[in-house]
């Protein structure tokens, strides 16, 4: 089951291997894939969190005399048609794109695990009910049912990333729920019952933390996904409003109409977003191979 | 089993259910209707001819009474007239299924063709540097916008052949419904085939480490025996599974994939519709949708039944 | 230059249209092939208020009388018969009366009579049975009293007071005649006309198709044997079309100046005309609520705008500067340059402008330490969102921090009419180059289309004085006087009058782009392809 074992699996893995740098030195090596994914994170959180320092330019402001410059050491991405540096709104956009990956997966999973956790400890009438919003928000495609909610809502960050997180409730809640399910069978939380803990207790003191594995790999895997969502979202145009640099918005309309005059207005946000979502993807590879050994490749 | 399926339909019906009250809902919220969009495209705002526009399209009925006539309706085969060029919702939808059918299919044709045979030589030569390329490969197809792909493809057909494919109903010559159909396709398929070949690869692998494969290779049975005959008829299973879970996400693809290649197929409709605000064509384009992904689940769940005679049937 | 220009293209036109002698003479067939930028709500040019009806549907119509589709600057000196034979104004200029041609046929084979032209105005006039779903232009005829008949062949329109613009209202792509035996909601989905193309099928989001019309009565015409339009609304995708050939011709005024270049580098044969085209980017201002009830924050809002800024960013330095009216050459009742100069905001040194504006804000109560926040509203489409994202970098000079406010074209209608805004990004299309138009339907008190609910008995006193005088010059010396008070008003600022380009391959003959309209050049009954 996903109660995890680190030094078993590593001992599995044949490392011998006790203290905590050693310990991530040898993860490092063996899950080569992942760490690159990790450090490509890093740079985009650290990108992200320190925009201000290194963007070069302020990425709303508007410099008419260099519309559509082709990248060259003063802007180093080039300038799109309001001559804003491409580079500086990449950099700020990472912000964005982060605030709805991370933002959207955490209130999806938040949600998803009280629901999960509700739906398979309580059972009954409340596991039925939630089984079939489960069922129904299931059998509506990501993008349709985001694309109402953003209507819905009206486009800003706070509604996007709540448009982005509902359909992600039904994919944590299932996970969540079937492992409540075999876990409430398992003789410690038996012995937690017998000895007159409060059920509410129980879930969040002894199922919840024994869930966690799935819901981390489940998460990372999701985070992904959700920057893509994102992305088409803006790029059709019900994503995060302009002036804001979200990198969707930024291939959308008005810059695929310079495709042909300035390809790095669809070159450059288009390596930023799938390079994001290719490092949340390694990462979260191997941090499945690592916590769910079930699922190892 | 007959309780089981009996059981499943029975869900269906009340997931369908949901669906239609949970979209209808969500429309009515959506600020702004058909006729605040329709006097926007006028140009000028007459309070009067507002209401009279509004009684006469049923939307200052109760939302209940709306709701029941929309689903009267429905029984009945009736989806209503579409508010913006007043002719029935049906004939406004049928005509663009086979479009977007034919993408999809294409896309799930592909991404089976490409995604099962790259998997099993991955799994197969699992940890060489072939799988290693192979699943950063298939890594990147999950993490390019299908969108970006299109039109870098767009891009890159109009410069190098100077030429490009836009969306024709009668191509004329094989190529012309080649171009206009498949490239699209591959744009969409790229991320399923990725999805499968990571699938096929893992469920290869959990195959090959089973005991009944030991036995085929200890009683002498050729590698590419077991490999191919043995283990991928079982590895196949999951990824049935995936591609049924892929039919839901290829509508995603197929909606921003339709938008960049000018494809007049449902996907691309439901956008534009949902901006007019259209809502008999929304609300019956999504419990279209919605038909079509429970009833390929179900179909999934009822073929790995049969399939796999380890599945017991109790939910 | 451009007149000039404009001028022997049409003498040109006019030969090649009517004379098929000539020894290069048009030829006959094919089907011109055009995007389109979006799906128009309906198929009736009377319930639209943009040319996305016009360019596909006007093929399909006739008017009574329509301006010279060869000459670029539509005026009344333009203006040619096509369902009337003449037209007479009476003595008192009260009476406007048309001679109708015989034997003109509709589409479905009735025959066309006067019936018909009162069938019409009386629906746009509201005095019907039958009703439009929406009637944008009903202002247009809030002088005339009746249209009356005599007999099958002439019609006569009533007017309360003299107003000569009528005949250029009744001249433009806006104002076909209808049928009086077709409903207006057929019209909507099957318009039935007289001209010179046959209405096929209209597939939402898909396509448009026109075929040719065999009975048309100007015989020989039309050229074409249809018209087809594939709706493409990703701008990038369609130039890519029209680059690759896919396309005969683009969608009228739908390549930007940034564009053109990219056209012209990918198709070098192809034709390409920059012409204005009678669009105006201006702000709204709600000037009922703090902040911009305050006059002198309007006004430091007048002079912080940097229109070059505008122009070069957007439009590579194509664009005009104007008021109200569209400017000189093209405009035919633009202020003079000296006169528009001495409006504040509009002289050339922008630092002093600025400057003065921003003592204009500390007078107001706010400088570098306390800047003004406020939202810039406007729609979610780049033609608008594109102009507020400069209008707010500029705000940034007079100690105004404006965050855009993008709003969903749904909601953008009751977001205006509740005042539920402070500045917002408008768009204002003039149909006909005639201040009756825009005077009455952005300024004057009672307009529907006068989102800012600006109102001024005065200047609206104004408005019927000009209209209704019948000296050109002396009504050209109004129209400046009024255009001069509108802006110091800030009533309504004007940032810029767009110019943009419409491109064709070149063996597509007999195209000619207006040049004070976007609306009223779309017949091309007598465009032809060498192919």
């Amino acid at each position: 089951m996903a109660v995890i074992n680190f030094d078993a699996e590593l001992k599995r893995a044949g490392a011998d291997a006790t203290h905590g740098w050693r310990r991530l030195a040898f993860l490092a090596q063996r899950y080569l894939l992942g760490t690159v994914g990790l450090v490509i994170m890093v740079l985009f959180v650290a990108m992200a969190l320190s925009a201000d320092l290194i963007s070069r330019y302020d990425p709303l402001a508007v410099d008419s005399a260099h519309r559509l410059a082709a990248p060259d050491a003063l802007h180093w991405f080039g300038t799109d048609s309001f001559g804003r540096d491409v580079w500086s709104r990449i950099i700020y956009g990472a912000r964005i794109s982060l605030a709805v990956g991370i933002g959207s997966t955490a209130l999806g999973a938040s949600i998803g695990v009280i629901v999960g956790l509700a739906s398979g400890y309580l059972s009954g009438w409340v596991d039925l009910l939630f089984q079939r919003i489960t069922d129904i928000l299931q059998s509506l495609p990501l993008l349709v049912l985001a694309l109402v909610m953003t209507a819905a809502l009206g486009p800003s960050l706070p509604n996007v990333i709540i448009a982005i997180a509902i359909p992600l409730i039904p994919t944590v809640a299932r996970v969540i729920r079937a492992n409540t399910l075999a876990l409430r069978e398992l003789p410690f939380v038996e012995a937690a019952k017998s000895i007159g803990m409060s059920e509410m207790r129980i879930a969040f003191r002894h199922v919840l933390p024994n869930t966690l594995a799935p819901l981390i790999v489940l998460a990372t895997a999701q985070l992904g996904s959700t920057i893509l969502t994102e992305a088409s979202l803006s790029f059709l145009g019900l994503g995060i409003p302009e002036p804001y640099p979200s990198w969707g918005r930024m291939l959308s309309e008005s810059a695929a109409e310079y495709v042909r005059v300035a390809p790095w207005l669809v070159i450059f946000p288009g390596i930023a977003i799938s390079l994001a979502v290719f490092g949340t993807n390694l990462f979260g590879d191997a941090l499945r191979d690592i916590l769910d050994p079930r699922q190892r490749g | 089993m007959l309780a089981y399926i009996v059981r499943r339909l029975f869900l269906m019906l009340v997931t369908l259910f949901g669906i239609s009250v949970i979209i209808f809902v969500l429309l009515r919220i959506v600020p702004g209707n058909i006729v605040d969009i329709l006097f926007d495209a006028a140009g000028y705002v007459d309070p009067a001819d507002k209401a009279n526009l509004q009684k006469e399209l049923g939307l200052s009925d109760p939302i209940v009474v709306q709701y029941l006539k929309w689903i009267g309706g429905l029984l009945h085969g009736d989806l209503g007239y579409s508010y913006v060029s007043e002719k029935p919702a049906l004939q406004e939808i049928l005509p663009r299924i086979p479009i977007t059918a034919r993408l999809a299919g294409l896309a799930l044709l592909f991404s089976a063709s490409i995604g099962i045979p790259l998997g099993v030589l991955s799994a197969v030569h699992q940890g060489t540097r072939l799988d290693y390329a192979l699943r950063v490969v298939s890594l990147s197809g999950l993490s390019l916008p299908s969108f970006w792909l299109g039109l870098l493809i767009l891009m890159a057909s109009v410069s190098m052949l100077g030429w490009m494919p836009i969306f024709n109903p009668n191509p004329r010559t094989w190529a012309e419904a080649f171009a206009i159909y498949c490239i699209p396709a591959m744009a969409v398929g790229f991320r399923s085939a990725a999805l499968t070949m990571r699938i096929t690869r893992s469920s290869m692998l959990e195959i090959l480490r089973q005991d009944y494969i030991r036995t085929a290779r200890a009683k002498g049975a050729s590698e590419a025996s077991v490999n191919y005959h043995h283990a991928l008829k079982n590895a196949v299973l999951p990824v049935i599974t995936v591609i049924g879970i892929e039919a839901a996400f290829l509508i995603g693809g197929l909606i921003v994939t339709e938008t960049v290649f000018n494809i007049p197929g449902i996907a691309r409709f439901l956008v534009e519709a949902l901006r007019w605000r259209d809502y008999p064509i929304v609300q019956n384009l999504v419990m279209f949708i919605a038909v079509v992904v429970v009833v390929v689940n179900f179909t999934v769940d009822m073929l790995y039944a049969a399939i796999d005679p380890r599945i017991r049937f109790g939910d | 230059m451009r007149s000039v220009r404009a001028l022997a293209v049409a003498a040109l036109c006019w030969l090649s249209a009517y004379d098929v002698s000539l020894a290069e003479g048009p030829k006959s067939g094919g089907v011109l092939r055009m995007y389109h930028r979006d799906s128009p709500g309906s198929a009736s040019i009377h319930e639209g208020a943009s040319y996305s009806f016009n360019v596909p549907l006007m093929p399909i119509f006739n008017n009574l009388v329509i301006f010279n589709q060869h000459v670029a600057q539509n005026s009344v000196d333009t203006i040619v018969p096509e369902l009337a034979e003449s037209w007479a104004w009476s003595d008192d200029k009260k009476k406007l009366t048309f001679k109708l041609r015989n034997g003109v046929k509709w589409h479905d084979g009735k025959p066309f009579t006067s019936a018909d032209v009162k069938c019409t105005f009386d629906l746009l006039m509201g005095k019907s049975q039958q009703k439009f779903r929406q009637n944008p232009r009903k202002s247009w005829y809030d002088q005339v009293n009746d249209v009356t008949t005599n007999g099958d062949y002439e019609a006569s329109f009533n007017l309360k007071r003299p107003q000569p613009a009528l005949l250029s209202l009744l001249a433009s792509g806006y104002t076909p005649i209808y049928p009086c035996h077709v409903s207006p909601a057929e019209m909507r989905t099957k318009p039935i006309g007289t001209g010179p193309f046959k209405f096929v099928e209209f597939k939402a989001n898909e396509s448009i198709k026109l075929t040719k019309n065999p009975d048309y009565f100007k015989k020989g015409l039309p050229y074409l044997d249809g018209i087809e339009f594939t709706i493409v609304t990703n701008r990038s995708t369609a130039i890519l079309g029209f680059v690759s050939g896919k396309f005969d011709m683009t969608f009228p005024t739908e390549v930007s100046i940034p564009l053109l270049k990219d056209v012209k580098s990918q198709a070098p044969n192809a034709i390409c005309v920059v012409e204005p085209s009678n669009v105006a980017t201006n702000i709204i201002i709600n000037s009922s609520a703090p902040p911009f009830d305050n006059l002198d924050i309007r006004r430091a809002l007048a002079l912080a705008l940097d229109r070059k800024a505008f122009i070069s960013i957007l439009f590579e330095g194509q664009a005009d500067v104007g008021g109200t009216m569209q400017p000189a050459p093209a405009g035919l009742w633009a202020m003079p340059k000296e006169m528009l100069e001495t409006i504040p905001g509009y002289g050339p040194d922008v630092n002093a402008n600025r400057e003065q504006a921003r003592k204009l804000m500390q007078k107001a109560g706010y400088g570098p330490d306390k800047h003004l926040q406020i939202k810039v509203s406007t729609r979610n489409i780049p033609i608008y969102r594109d102009p507020a994202i400069i209008l707010i970098d500029q705000l940034k000079t007079i100690y105004i921090d404006a965050e855009l406010d993008v709003v969903d074209t749904a909601q953008w209608f009751p977001k205006v009419a509740r005042k539920d805004y402070s500045l917002g990004l408008n768009l204002t299309g003039n149909a006909v180059d005639e201040p009756d138009q825009s005077f009455y339907e952005n300024y004057s008190c009672e307009s529907e289309r006068n989102y800012t609910n600006y109102c001024n008995r005065e200047i609206e006193k104004l408005f019927d004085q000009q209209s209704a005088e019948t000296d050109p010059e002396k009504r050209k010396k109004l129209v400046w006087e009024i255009d001069k008070k509108l802006q110091e008003d800030v009533a309504r600022p004007i940032i810029l009058h767009s110019r943009t380009g419409t491109c064709w391959q070149p063996y597509v003959k007999n195209v000619t782009v207006m040049s004070n309209s976007s609306y009223n050049g779309y017949r091309y009954e007598d465009v032809w392809m060498d192919k």
